[in-house]
């Protein structure tokens, strides 16, 4: 019972950080209506500049932070200008792919900069676990939860009480009356290419924080549990993003625990797909109309 | 020719046919990040066979195939309701159950002393009927080019049948096709299991040619490589994905000068020549000049 409870609360805390994770992934697919699968490489970029300052300068983590974030945000832009705002409506699998293609390319240039395997990241406290009757907490564990309930809470804020969160709620909505209305689609897309990324960055600072390493794989790690959570949690739903990422991460941390790591992953991808075959809408999505993210549709 | 390029052209080759296998299924319109399990299952598949069974190749490759296609239309029953992204994940996250289960998977016997068969994590070697037989490489490339002639001729026969017809007004619109009498989750099915076929197919030549397998051989990014190559070439005709496959493989080995480099190089290419051409080099429109234009010289002479 005890370990129950600890690991359903071990999975919260990670879990709180997937869900940070399918946010930003949410917001790009809601005003694109495409699938940016060089989210998780755009984050790995912001990575890899914060650790690259960790490991020449020393900064500490609340530099890191910010380098990463900025970094996150700059290569969102950079994605969307080349594989999203050049790309004709119908062309949505051409984006996907050209994204992929972009994956690639970060993923080279990260390995360039620094070519070693793994790279130190700084850790955000080095206090002791916190012990609360029978059950255990780390205390950066805690920082990354209170971190995503925050930011979940900040960004809420910003899509349904700002002019600007105003302004993307009618592009996801429908982006011809959208702009008919005077709304500047193209810059909002960005900005909110921008902002996505840099909350992604920001859950993949937290991610790091806690493992204290990088590698060039986090771009994929970070893309495939993006991924898995927004579709748990159902796609287009901000608040499914955060409760499908808590779900993924309370999964794992039970099969983990139980079972080992290979199993871990094998029991997230049977939950995704459980869900896509019996409630392709997730926990709070709405039911997918036949046509949305259809390739020759988009 | 020299074993380097003899190695270049085998893996071209093979790689063509899981090419080909995301193909099928954008003519019907429908995007899969998946066609790494079929091919892993073929590999597997094809290389118990002729390691553990004592099978001749001329068997386990068609019996690869067949595991193959038998695995796609299990998946492809459940699966083909969903459309687009739904559909694409659900490929995923099978593909990646698949991968996940090999590493899991063992199935050893002794073979001449020694056990041989897939052992999880640390892979499935000495498939070694092609030297076992005294096939050497560059006879073992001709067989696989042989198959992927056929296959490219099955290819154009299917594109001037009834059955390319209606694969292709799937994938422009499914609902208008199901107006006009099209069974519409039938041939998607039948899709899915040509597209399972090539790609086990493609992996019972794939474990042979490199005598060793491993589960992370078949990983996404086996699966995304596959679907990019028929954007990249064209979806207008079976020749795009080999195309893309030329392209990434033969021009990547060319310029090895640039090694460092070179993912910066093509993803930047890629992501450009996508934004002038977002259906491909080979599209519909150049495929169709190119026919007009032949079907004018060939009535002039």
């Amino acid at each position: 019972m005890v370990d129950l409870v600890q690991n359903t609360i071990d999975g919260m805390m990670i879990g709180s950080s997937y869900g940070l994770l399918a946010l930003g992934f949410t917001v790009i697919f809601g005003v694109m209506r495409r699938l940016n699968l060089s989210y998780g490489p755009s984050i790995m970029i912001g990575a890899y500049i914060g650790t690259f300052l960790y490991v020449q300068l020393g900064v500490g983590p609340f530099a890191v932070a910010g380098a990463m974030v900025s970094g996150a945000a700059i290569a969102g832009i950079y994605v969307e200008r080349l594989c999203f705002a050049p790309m004709q409506i119908g062309a949505g699998i051409a984006s996907m792919v050209s994204s992929f293609a972009i994956w690639m390319q970060l993923e080279q240039a990260a390995i360039l900069v620094l070519p070693r395997h793994t790279y130190p990241f700084p850790p955000l406290t080095t206090g002791a676990l916190l012990e609360w009757g029978p059950f255990l907490l780390r205390p950066d564990h805690l920082i990354v939860f209170g971190s995503a309930v925050g930011l979940t809470a900040g960004i809420q804020i910003a899509l349904y009480r700002t002019r600007f969160g105003l302004a993307l709620r009618a592009i996801i909505d429908n982006p011809v009356a959208a702009h008919l209305v005077g709304i500047n689609v193209r810059t909002a897309v960005m900005l909110a290419f921008a902002a996505a990324s840099a909350i992604g960055g920001m859950a993949g600072f937290l991610v790091l924080a806690v493992d204290q390493q990088v590698t060039p794989m986090f771009g994929m790690w970070a893309t495939l549990k993006g991924l898995i959570a927004m579709m748990i949690g159902g796609l287009g739903s901000i608040p499914g993003a955060i409760f499908g990422g808590l779900l993924l991460g309370v999964v794992e941390t039970h099969s983990q625990w139980y079972f080992g790591p290979q199993i871990r992953d094998l029991t997230a991808y049977v939950v995704l797909f459980a869900f896509l075959l019996m409630r392709p809408s997730g926990l709070l999505g709405l039911p997918p109309a036949p046509d949305t993210a259809s390739p020759q549709k988009r | 020719m020299d074993d380097y390029l003899i190695g270049v052209l085998s893996n071209i080759g093979v790689i063509s046919f899981i090419a080909l296998s995301a193909y099928v299924l954008l003519l019907t319109g429908e995007i899969s990040f998946g066609q790494q399990a079929f091919f892993a299952i073929g590999a597997y598949a094809a290389g118990v066979a002729t390691a553990l069974w004592g099978w001749p190749l001329a068997i386990a490759i068609p019996w690869g195939a067949a595991i193959g296609a038998a695995a796609a239309v299990l998946v492809g029953v459940p699966t083909l309701r969903l459309h687009g992204l739904y559909f694409a994940i659900a490929t995923l996250a099978f593909a990646e159950m698949v991968r996940i289960l090999f590493e899991l998977f063992r199935y050893q016997i002794l073979v001449d002393g020694e056990w041989v068969g897939p052992n999880g994590t640390d892979g499935f070697g000495n498939i070694r009927y092609i030297f076992e037989n005294d096939i050497d490489a560059f006879h073992f490339m001709l067989l696989i080019y042989a198959l992927l002639v056929a296959t490219l001729v099955g290819f154009m026969l299917l594109e001037r049948s009834r059955l390319g017809v209606i694969f292709r007004m799937i994938g422009e619109d499914e609902t208008l096709a199901g107006l006009q009498g099209v069974s519409v989750a039938r041939h998607k099915v039948l899709a899915a299991g040509i597209a399972g076929a090539l790609a086990g197919l493609g992996g019972g030549l794939y474990a042979h040619l490199t005598t060793y397998v491993e589960p992370r051989n078949f990983d996404v990014m086996l699966g995304v490589h596959s679907l990019a190559y028929g954007l990249i070439g064209g979806l207008g005709t079976a020749f795009g994905p080999l195309l893309g496959v030329l392209i990434d493989i033969g021009l990547l080995e060319a310029v090895r000068a640039v090694a460092g480099y070179r993912m910066i190089i093509f993803g930047g290419l890629v992501a450009l020549l996508l934004i002038v051409r977002p259906r491909g080099l080979l599209d519909e429109t150049v495929v169709h000049r190119i026919g007009q234009a032949w079907r004018l010289i060939s009535a002039r002479t």
